[in-house]
């Protein structure tokens, strides 16, 4: 069964089932502003021609809160609630992202890492997946 | 170089809205007229002394816009569709000032409406399910943005609570409010409210609505002239800002950043009219998420930086306080069904200038500050005076 993305462009499944996804960004050839996702125009020094580039998948959680809802609404009630965050990637993006974990694991500036989501099942039987932060254990207490 | 701009003679002949609520057996059209003919009714006009009209909606579809304004008749004028997300009923507002103002209308329409009701049919706003941003909801964004400001400033939850329960009891004094509650809603109500997305509660979080609102610009010896037997209330200025980039700026998810855009576009707008904080009597901001509004205390400089909880602890912003926020409820209490959001903080600033904000009002009120921000994102501060 394969894995695919919700939505194409923004992260790369490796093929290794156990291997974590990784997010496609850019880097300004000019000023060397690093950004999520991809794009061609630097929106800091308006540079045509950011180059490709992949990012860590780790970083520092800048802020979080937990959704009482089921995800997507009440379109997939199968999900009582979930964790929702910012991370603060080495490079320099800020990536929102569905957290793993409930209320009491989360805390500013823990250090987190990428893994993937299942959403659902599509038509043809593959897993739509999308890309979230879990913290990574044991946490270190450095705050930013 | 970019400019606030500041309007010239430019004065409110008319407002008319809707109170906000559910109506799933109303066509968004028949809401649309029935605030349009409020405000010709309130401006002493009919739709032959309109010369130009500025429609916005942020429900689906094209040409709705055209459509309802030809449920007040078919005169031949012009009409412009504005869509700028949550704070489309200002920039609506703004457009059709600056039509007066340069001189190109004499009479210009705002009509805004939305039907949160249609939306849920539709199968929802915002992003689908198959879109990188689906996860993400605007309750967990300003959340995060809560989640923050409690890591940096100690803020604590009660403090939001007091907020939000201020702006509920506004809306209990506000008869065009969505929520009217029928006892004194206090913090502890708020706080025991549901957890939507921590910290937030549903009570500190705007309904979903369906509503209508208009206004009518007009020149002001127009104006004058029309309704000699009351006092009138001008469009002194207006500022519209999109995003600039810093480091920290999110591009997947929602968003409405950074904070700075309304302390920029608040700075530029109170350039351009030559006034500062201190002469603002009553303000109206994005309370969509009640930590909100204890940024834009703030970033609209009412209180220095990290002084909000301060200002919230005082009682500052409630009746009686030194600039009171959100007299008809806000976001929150009165309402945000989208386009016409952010009319309906004109007609409260209106009622407040002409002194008719009957149990709610602002004494000696002389400046009214309208400021909301818009997904994607925009933000627009507009200051209102009344005439000397």
């Amino acid at each position: 069964m394969a894995r695919v993305p919700i939505e194409a462009g923004f992260f790369r499944i490796p093929d290794d089932p156990s291997a974590a996804p990784v997010l496609l960004g850019s880097r300004c050839p000019d000023c060397d502003e690093v950004f999520f996702p991809r794009r061609l125009v630097c929106a800091r020094c308006l540079s045509v021609g950011c180059l490709d580039v992949e990012l860590s998948g780790r970083g520092r959680l800048w802020t979080w809160t937990y959704c009482y809802v089921p995800m997507f609404g009440k379109v997939d009630s199968s999900v009582p609630g979930y964790g929702v965050g910012q991370v603060d990637l080495p490079e320099g993006p800020r990536v929102q992202a569905i957290l793993l974990g409930t209320s009491s694991d989360f805390r500013i500036g823990m250090e987190v890492e990428i893994d993937l989501e299942t959403l659902r099942e599509d038509a043809a039987g593959d897993d739509v997946v999308i890309y979230r932060f879990r913290p990574v254990s044991p946490s270190p207490t450095e705050e930013t | 170089m970019r400019h606030g701009l500041r309007f010239d003679g430019v004065a409110v002949a008319g407002i008319g809205m809707v109170r906000f609520g559910l109506y799933p057996d109303r066509p968004a059209a028949h809401l649309a007229r029935d605030a349009g003919l409020a405000a010709l009714v309130d401006a002493g006009m009919t739709l032959a002394d309109v010369d130009e009209s500025f429609v916005g909606y942020i429900q689906p579809g094209s040409m709705i816009g055209v459509k309802a304004m030809k449920e007040l008749g078919l005169t031949g004028l012009p009409v412009t569709h504005v869509e700028n997300a949550s704070a489309t009923g200002l920039v609506a507002f703004r457009d059709a000032a600056w039509a007066v103002s340069s001189g190109r209308a004499d009479v210009a329409m705002v009509l805004c409406f939305d039907k949160f009701t249609d939306m849920v049919k539709a199968g929802g706003g915002g992003a689908g399910r198959d879109q990188i941003d689906a996860p993400i909801l605007p309750a967990a964004y300003f959340a995060l943005w809560a989640q923050r400001r409690m890591h940096e400033r100690g803020t604590r939850p009660e403090h939001f609570a007091t907020v939000a329960a201020k702006n509920w009891n506004y809306g209990a004094l506000c008869p065009t409010a969505h929520r009217q509650p029928d006892h004194v809603v206090t913090p502890d109500e708020v706080l025991a409210s549901r957890l939507v997305a921590e910290p937030l509660t549903t009570m500190m979080c705007c309904p979903p609505d369906d509503g209508a609102a208009c206004v009518i610009l007009a020149r002001e010896d127009l104006v004058r002239a029309r309704r000699p037997d009351r006092p009138v209330v001008r469009a002194l200025a207006s500022a519209l800002q999109s995003e600039s980039y810093s480091r920290g700026h999110t591009f997947v998810g929602p968003v409405v950043g950074p904070a700075t855009m309304t302390r920029d576009t608040a700075a530029e707008c109170y350039e351009a009219a030559g006034i500062g904080p201190d002469d603002v009597s009553v303000a109206f901001c994005h309370d969509a998420f009640v930590n909100e509004e204890l940024e834009y205390y703030e970033l609209l400089g009412f209180c220095a930086e990290g002084d909000a909880e301060k200002l919230v602890e005082e009682g500052a912003t409630g009746p009686g306080g030194r600039i009171p926020f959100n007299t008809d409820g806000g976001l929150i209490a009165r309402g945000h069904p989208g386009g016409p959001t952010g009319l309906a903080m004109i007609h409260e600033s209106v009622l407040q200038l002409r002194g008719e904000a009957t149990g709610r009002q602002v004494a000696d009120a002389r400046v009214a500050l309208c400021h909301l921000v818009g997904g994607g994102s925009v933000c627009t501060v507009n200051l209102l005076e009344a005439a000397p």
